[in-house]
């Protein structure tokens, strides 16, 4: 049993985990859920004394069955951590790439697993041992999966190495953080339906650490929600999920994106299949395809080129969300980029009856350039568009009020004129992002992934703060997303893709009740 | 195969470029062979004479297929400044030839040392928790980095030449002579073209080390129960030396085609000293073969140094 008491974590004095107590019984699947910045990794790395040395034990216990293995006041006993770490607990982390050893084959990495821990193997009896339990973790081609490194497998792959590697000792408590978060939607349904399996199996404590109540809901017994470094609510899943006692326990279900709320708000507007009726076109892409140019850029060997996306024909109306859904390589941002002419290898047609599309992008931490205050951010379109177009061109104080109003109406105060990307939060920056692509007055906006990256209290906010956007400006969005609940409330027409093809196309509630395609069936279940 | 194939077309059109380059910038530089063979006083008669005998007098662009073939057909041509007695002329071949192994010998011995000593010392300093152990090292690394390598060969000289009297100051050995003996007078040289480059290596090792020590991957290796030594030396070196080796690839590149200074120093017959002498008397045919010798070496580590990440980084020979 996993006992954590009165845990309490400093960095440099700031505490971001408060008396934390948490429980896992034998066999049991603790659910950790709460938002970046609550604490909940920061819990479990200290659990797994894997926390970084700045950070300091102020208050409170871990156990592990009878050990302690931290306390406050006492220096890490790494020794004894090192005697527990791999063969009696091990973890699983978010992203499956970055968390291999890039430089070695991925047998090898199981393998020193057995290396550290169970000497007393032979080298035929640990390679025999890591290929057994690569195909108890459904890694069917075992051998192959051996002998690869970390790039020549797939997430999915990856992460199921990761998972026998922390499985191969049969360890007593599995610590996961976040282990889907990187994965395909149908890849997450299949890791999580291993981690359960596992349990049943072998029986380990584990602790699930997620942002997503949903994945709690379907693999966890019990579910603590943390919140600012302490845990607000606690107990069995089912009950948390019928009535929650705290209030934000209850914010964070009812942010979570569902069918059934879209129902209630939902537009008063008259799709069809072929859009929004009555309204004029905006965009009207015809048989497209996108190329994809492959091999070296050498003088002498011509390039090999590649389709991603195949005869894409599809029209968008002003005023309208159209949302394009599929797994990751199926060809949405290719098509996306064709579109904004970003790629110009392409064949077909693509015809904007607006001007200056935009772009809103996923990750809010990589595409605000660091060095450049919110103020010269938010202005730096329209300095671009008076460049292209003189009788665009603004004065600076013009185009200075322009970008306060810009600021106001994504929801920010002044102050934050002056400040720099990193001085914001991830849902801020997104704020800016959307700002930034709206501050032309653009008619059509691409909007890839614009809330995967963030909390999802924060994800509605955004999500509300586009809608009145598109209300007052009469945009029309091409909403690009992997989760399909967050397409399905934005979305007044839903495209499929599927392997560079446009499998599906329709409105929402047509295309949710009633799928045409098997594939289109296929993502819905998994959702 | 065809990765290779590319590689040496690459070669092929760099030295031509280079050669040709090397021609051009003859050309335009005053002062010729003549005058500094026969020197001012000599008649305009006797000038012209030589002239033809060289073949000065044709035009640019002949000299220069006429110099290509001889070199396609492995004649490098004759010195016009050196000769191997009264009667014969030295051929260009034989001059380098002799001069070379010093040149690449003191380079082998630099890179040697710069390699084991540098990747010892950068571990270590990343490993170092101390601070004060930290900025020593700091320090002490800045200040090797500063020292011009010809003071610093002047130090040397000093300490183990007349101090310590372990190798005698201009008393080179010749390598047919004594091998050992060469090496060990080499060996010096080296040392004060090494040290500076050492501190540069070190630097680099440990800042790269620091880098990965943040990564990921480095976590679960921890989470896996690797002591720290384990991960250092079994999970973060290999990924740490990525960077290292492009790096190391210049300084090796450096060396080789920049050892005049030190060779001038330690009074080394090597290329670097010949160079120096043949462009100011304008000595044609060698410094061209030196020049197209050194693009040859700098490339050649460059292609070691692209074969190496292959090695070490399975990600790059699928890119």
């Amino acid at each position: 049993m996993i006992k954590i008491e009165n845990l309490s974590v400093a960095f440099d004095g700031a505490e971001v985990v408060k008396n934390v107590n948490l429980e896992i019984a034998d066999g049991e699947i603790l659910g950790v859920v709460g938002e970046s910045g609550s604490g909940k990794s920061v819990t479990a790395l200290t659990l797994m004394g894997l926390v970084s040395k700045e950070a300091a034990v102020t208050s409170g216990r871990i156990f592990y069955d009878d050990v302690v293995l931290a306390s406050a006041g006492r220096p890490r006993d790494m020794a004894l951590y090192r005697a527990y770490q791999g063969s009696r607990m091990s973890m699983v982390f978010q992203e499956p790439m970055t968390s291999l050893n890039p430089t070695k084959r991925v047998g090898g990495q199981v393998e020193e697993m057995l290396r550290l821990h169970a000497s007393d193997l032979t080298g035929e009896q640990r390679k025999e041992r890591v290929l057994e339990t690569f195909l108890k973790v459904g890694l069917k081609d075992a051998k192959r999966v051996y002998d690869s490194y970390p790039h020549q497998l797939s997430g999915g792959m990856r992460q199921r190495a990761m998972i026998a590697m922390a499985v191969i000792l049969h360890p007593g408590l599995v610590v996961a953080d976040e282990p889907t978060t990187a994965l395909d939607v149908s890849v997450q349904n299949q890791i999580i339906a291993l981690l359960r399996e596992i349990n049943k199996e072998q029986k380990n404590s584990m602790l699930f650490i997620t942002h997503d109540l949903n994945l709690a809901r379907r693999l966890c017994h019990r579910v603590a929600v943390m919140k600012d470094g302490r845990v607000v609510e606690s107990g069995n899943v089912e009950e948390i999920f019928e009535s929650p006692k705290e209030a934000y326990t209850k914010r964070l279900i009812e942010a979570v994106p569902s069918r059934i709320k879209k129902e209630e708000k939902a537009k008063q507007r008259n799709v069809t299949a072929e859009g929004v009726k009555a309204e004029e076109n905006i965009l009207e892409v015809k048989d497209l395809n996108v190329f994809y140019k492959e091999g070296s850029n050498s003088l002498f060997s011509g390039k090999k080129k590649k389709p991603v996306v195949s005869e894409a024909s599809f029209i968008m109306k002003r005023g309208e969300t159209l949302g394009l859904v599929g797994e990751s390589g199926c060809g949405k941002t290719s098509l996306s980029k064709a579109i904004l002419g970003i790629n110009k290898d392409i064949e077909g047609s693509v015809i904007h009856y607006s001007t200056r599309p935009q772009m809103i992008f996923q990750d809010p931490y990589s595409s605000l350039n660091p060095s450049k205050t919110i103020g010269w951010l938010l202005q730096e379109p329209l300095r671009v568009q008076s460049l292209a177009d003189k009788t665009k061109a603004m004065t600076d104080k013009d185009r200075e009020a322009a970008a306060y109003d810009m600021l106001h109406r994504v929801g920010m105060e002044d102050k934050y004129f002056y400040r720099r990307p990193s001085q914001l939060s991830g849902g801020q920056r997104q704020r800016i992002s959307i700002g930034q692509a709206l501050i032309t007055r653009p008619g059509f906006v691409i909007a890839d992934e614009p809330v995967s990256a963030l909390d999802v209290t924060i994800q509605a906010q955004i999500m509300e703060l586009m809608r009145s956007f598109q209300e007052e400006m009469k945009l029309s969005f091409l909403f690009i997303s992997h989760d399909i609940n967050v397409v399905y409330q934005m979305s007044d027409r839903i495209m499929v893709m599927k392997e560079g093809r446009i499998v599906e196309i329709g409105a929402t509630k047509e295309v949710f009740d009633n799928p045409k395609e098997e594939y289109t069936r296929q993502l819905l279940r998994e959702a | 195969m065809k990765y290779l194939a590319k590689k040496i077309i690459t070669l092929i059109m760099t030295l031509f470029l280079v050669s040709v380059a090397a021609f051009v910038a003859f050309q335009i530089i005053p002062g010729d062979v003549v005058t500094s063979i026969l020197g001012t006083e000599a008649t305009p008669e006797r000038e012209e004479q030589l002239r033809e005998e060289l073949g000065l007098n044709d035009p640019p662009v002949k000299r220069y297929v006429s110099w290509v073939g001889d070199v396609l057909k492995g004649d490098l041509g004759v010195s016009y400044r050196y000769s191997k007695n009264m009667n014969e002329m030295m051929p260009v071949t034989e001059l380098i030839g002799d001069k070379l192994p010093v040149t690449l010998w003191l380079a082998a011995i630099a890179v040697i040392l710069i390699i084991v000593a540098a990747i010892p010392l950068g571990v270590f300093w990343a490993k170092s928790k101390s601070h004060a152990m930290d900025a020593f090292m700091g320090v002490f690394t800045q200040a090797a980095m500063a020292i011009p390598s010809f003071f610093l060969g002047i130090i040397v000289t000093y300490l183990f030449g007349i101090v310590f009297k372990v190798f005698a100051p201009g008393g080179y050995v010749s390598y047919q002579d004594n091998f050992p003996g060469f090496l060990g007078y080499l060996f010096f040289p080296a040392l004060s073209v090494a040290i500076p480059k050492i501190a540069m290596t070190a630097r680099f090792l440990r800042n790269s080390m620091l880098t990965e020590m943040k990564a990921d991957y480095v976590r679960t290796a921890y989470s896996k129960g690797c002591s720290d030594r384990r991960v250092m030396y079994g999970h973060v070196l290999r990924n740490a030396m990525m960077p290292v080796i492009t790096f190391l690839g210049m300084i090796i590149a450096e060396i080789v085609a920049g050892s005049i200074v030190v060779e001038q120093v330690f009074g080394l017959p090597g290329i670097g000293r010949l160079l120096i002498s043949s462009i100011s008397t304008r000595d044609f045919p060698v410094v061209e073969i030196l020049i197209l010798y050194i693009t040859f070496v700098v490339i050649f580590v460059y292609f070691l140094v692209d074969i190496l990440y292959r090695v070490i980084d399975p990600r790059i020979s699928n890119r």
